[in-house]
């Protein structure tokens, strides 16, 4: 009965944007009047001339948003509902984006979520960032079935841009095959995880680059002994008190100050559910060599070499950029835009980034899912709303490069980022032909293009880095401008080693998303697990202990998870 | 009927206290109805399927439930005795002191954390007690090892009872003092002339007058046995020390707010209310026995 009547509603609902359609488009048909289909009721517009259009009459479009406190770049006099993205989506698309709620980034924010979904009254649209939130509100019928209005309005970028994930952005986007969400897609290189260390402090002492696990424990101790963070001078940054020691399969990017190469030169992937090859998984944490890399990190902490308030710590940067610490690890950005005190503290700290090599010369990394922040759009809002957030997604895809930023684009209103999962690399490639004079800025000025901001750095990066292009250290940049400078420094620094050294061996996770099991039993689980291995690692518990946690794992609800995420591998 | 007219304001300005009343604490009641349903937040809380007392079973088959209730009562007593023996000295030695300007000088200043919340107080403590904090440096003076005891989950319950005991104890004094003015300065006098001293003054006047005020705050505090102090936990705990420092409130908080399982957390959340009525209960009646205090 209650599927009738959601079938029942939906036919409704597509019988009213149908209409809302033609009615919309009656006003400006004179574009393409020769597509118009009144019998059939199809759009008089197709293509990008639909996914770009204005409303005839003003649509308000009710938003609940993140914000971070901290931001001071909105001009005097406007608001998080009245800024100059808000009157961009006015002026040009009819768009009216009212702000029901607010909460800070972080804990704050997902509390405001939970409790939203808790309650049944989401407003229009907002973007969370977890898909258990997704799930939970779809689960509960609380999300509109987005699947015909995004293929109806989605722009010739954002398809090339979901094209480029080849159908994992949009399964991520789905519950039992509806399309509920709106993706974000983020670029894979979030997470390859890579060595980051002072290549200054490397001179100082005349050391090589470190490739294995054992080069960097000598040379963590190196740093140490020399004090080249004076006299609290940390060997390894490590996580903080909310962040985690590896990535996993649920957060499986992103993760600044984990240890996931150290773990990945030990050919293990904690946290994530691994192929066995013969139709079984098994979760990555419960192996041997995560034991062994438990070990090791153990010796390390004892030692000594690993920040002595790991686990601890309210923030994993505040060693980085204090300059007490010469090693750390993470993705591409974390060197740049995640360390920008860093520089400022120190102007001659020569980041660089490197893969971790096994013993054998391998490089080994655990591969990301392809994002984990949605759009969700409330069951109730009317088509026109979700037309126009589908509009609000393609004008930003298409528009972001073009923005003023001297207002943070956070402030864009249900800005959920997606970007080819390649971008990265390409603008790591095509910015090193720009910068030997390969080719030049003139040739990316392509509107519309997949590789939205590659223009716009294209034209910038002869101002901000300065020759020999050869071996790129801190002191080519300019740092005049520093959102360029953290910018390019992440590109053409941090993404080096993704761009140009192949991995041997990426590793996927079989699913990335949680089963029915799972969603009673996980939070025990993980809860056992990080426990287990932080107290490893400080020495608090013996190696020994993780024999116990296996098997505690297993018959609390693990083995019937592995159960589950195996029958996913038969699909 | 006329009566009531003539007392009409005094309504009148009863009622904003009341309306508050019932939309934050009689309203939200219903949703104590969730306990017993697989929730679903789209079918709201009248059409959610019913489950009986499943979420309950499934609450105490979790072995977490065992380690935060434990660590509810080992906290929230430790917190109570403490709170009531700390200011009671505090007090008492507050009280002799003959300066009336340092007397109101050091209580102003031990006042002052209680108007902290926990999340400056929460970064206060951690600076303390950091690796590089105040304690590490001293016991380095003495050739110690720098210690980490935010993580040591051996130590964590102390240093939550012990924390709480400092921020409050200034404020927890005040009842202790008030008690005190109203001791008959007579019996002082009489006291003094039988050869008492001062110590055997405290002894014998100034705690049989303080008996009644302590027995009563020891037994009204009972209903707090299972409140361990969210605010407090939640901004001083990490994974390290869940097995001593996890209670009720941030566990509930984990279950309901972070991993959606609103059923469940509310089962915990009714569990843990329905043992804090029934203490409550016998703690007046309690009250009522001992002290003779009634409220209604």
């Amino acid at each position: 009965m209650k599927r009738n009547m959601a079938m029942l509603l939906s036919t409704v609902l597509l019988g009213l944007s149908l209409t809302a359609c033609s009615n919309d488009n009656s006003a400006n048909n004179v574009k393409a009047p020769s597509n118009e289909n009144a019998d059939t009721g199809t759009p008089a517009l197709t293509g990008d001339d639909l996914a770009f259009s204005k409303f005839p009459k003003p649509v308000d479009v009710h938003i609940g948003m993140v914000v971070d406190p901290t931001d001071k770049t909105l001009p005097e006099g406007d608001s998080v509902g009245n800024n100059p993205y808000t009157r961009y989506l006015k002026d040009k698309y009819n768009i009216n984006v009212i702000v029901d709620w607010t909460a800070a980034t972080g804990n704050d924010f997902k509390q405001k979520v939970s409790l939203t979904i808790a309650s049944g009254k989401l407003p229009d649209g907002m973007v969370v960032d977890d898909r258990s939130f997704m799930t939970k509100a779809a689960s509960s019928g609380l999300l509109y079935d987005i699947t015909d209005i995004f293929n109806q309005y989605q722009s010739t970028q954002v398809k090339d841009i979901m094209a480029s994930t080849e159908g994992r952005a949009l399964e991520n986007a789905s519950y039992k095959g509806k399309m509920v969400a709106l993706p974000n897609i983020t670029v894979d290189t979030d997470g390859v995880h890579v060595l980051w260390i002072r290549k200054d402090w490397l001179d100082k002492l005349k050391l090589p680059v470190p490739k294995t696990v054992s080069d960097i424990e000598k040379t963590a101790k190196a740093f140490i002994d020399n004090k080249l963070g004076r006299d609290k001078t940390i060997g390894i940054a490590g996580p903080s008190k909310n962040s985690f020691p590896y990535s996993t399969f649920l957060v499986s990017s992103n993760n600044m100050g984990g240890f996931d190469p150290i773990f990945g030169a030990m050919d293990a992937y904690p946290g994530y559910w691994l192929d066995n090859g013969d139709g079984t998984v098994s979760y990555g944490t419960t192996s041997d060599n995560t034991k062994k890399t438990l070990a090791l990190l153990a010796d390390w902490y004892k030692k000594g070499l690993i920040d002595p308030e790991v686990g601890t710590r309210d923030n994993v940067g505040d060693p980085i950029n204090a300059n007490q610490t010469g090693i750390f690890f993470g993705p591409w950005w974390n060197g740049g835009y995640g360390n920008g005190d860093s520089f400022k503290n120190d102007p001659t700290a020569n980041w660089q980034a490197y893969p971790v090599y096994t013993d054998d010369n391998k490089w080994n990394s655990h591969m990301k899912t392809t994002g984990s922040t949605y759009t969700v759009i409330s069951k109730n809002a009317k088509p026109d709303v979700v037309k126009a957030i589908m509009i609000m997604n393609n004008a930003l895809v298409r528009d972001e490069a073009t923005f003023d930023l001297s207002v943070n684009v956070g402030w864009y209103p249900l800005r959920n980022v997606m970007a080819a999962a390649n971008e990265t690399e390409y603008e790591y490639t095509e910015l090193m032909k720009v910068l030997k004079g390969e080719t030049k800025p003139e040739d990316y000025n392509k509107p519309n293009s997949l590789y939205k901001l590659m223009y716009a750095d294209a034209k910038k990066v002869k101002d901000v880095v300065k020759p020999p292009y050869d071996e790129l250290n801190v002191g080519n940049f300019s740092t005049a401008n520093f959102g360029d400078f953290q910018r390019l420094y992440s590109l053409l620094i941090g993404d080096r080693p993704f761009s140009t050294t192949p991995i041997d061996k990426k590793v996927f996770s079989v699913t990335y998303n949680q089963t029915a099991t799972m969603e009673t039993k996980w939070a025990n689980l993980k809860k056992m697990e990080d426990e287990t291995v932080m107290k490893i690692i400080l020495g608090q518990a013996p190696i020994d202990s993780f024999d116990k946690f296996v098997k505690d794992w297993k018959s609390q609800g693990g083995d019937e998870i592995t159960a589950e995420v195996a029958e996913l591998l038969k699909k | 009927m006329r009566k009531l007219g003539h007392q009409k304001h005094y309504y009148l300005m009863l009622l904003p206290g009341m309306v508050w009343l019932v939309m934050f604490s009689i309203v939200p009641m219903f949703g104590i109805l969730m306990a017993f349903q697989n929730y679903n937040p789209g079918a709201g809380l009248f059409k959610s399927e019913w489950v009986g007392l499943e979420n309950f079973k499934y609450m105490f088959q979790l072995n977490d439930s065992k380690t935060v209730i434990v660590n509810t009562f080992i906290i929230a007593i430790g917190k109570i005795v403490f709170n009531l023996i700390v200011p009671l000295v505090f007090a008492i030695l507050l009280n002799e002191l003959r300066s009336l300007r340092y007397k109101k000088l050091v209580q102003t200043f031990v006042y002052l954390p209680h108007f902290l919340s926990w999340v400056i107080m929460s970064t206060i403590v951690i600076g303390i007690f950091g690796y590089y904090g105040v304690v590490n440096t001293v016991i380095g003076m003495f050739g110690f090892d720098p210690k980490l005891f935010m993580a040591d989950a051996g130590i964590f319950r102390q240093l939550i009872i012990g924390s709480d005991v400092w921020k409050e104890f200034g404020y927890n004094a005040i009842i202790y003092l008030a008690a005190l003015t109203g001791v008959n300065m007579n019996l002082y006098e009489a006291a003094a002339i039988d050869g008492a001293n001062r110590w055997q003054l405290i002894r014998h006047v100034t705690l049989p007058a303080l008996t009644t005020t302590v027995v009563l705050l020891g037994v009204l505090s009972l209903g707090n046995v299972l409140n361990a102090g969210f605010d407090q936990v939640y901004n001083l705990y990490n994974p390290l020390v869940y097995s001593t420092g996890d209670i009720l409130d941030t566990w509930v908080y984990r279950l309901g707010l972070q991993n959606l399982q609103f059923s469940l957390a509310t089962a915990a959340g009714l569990f843990k209310s329905v043992i804090s009525f029934v203490l409550i209960f016998i703690s007046y009646r309690l009250a009522y026995r001992y002290a003779d205090y009634t409220v209604f």
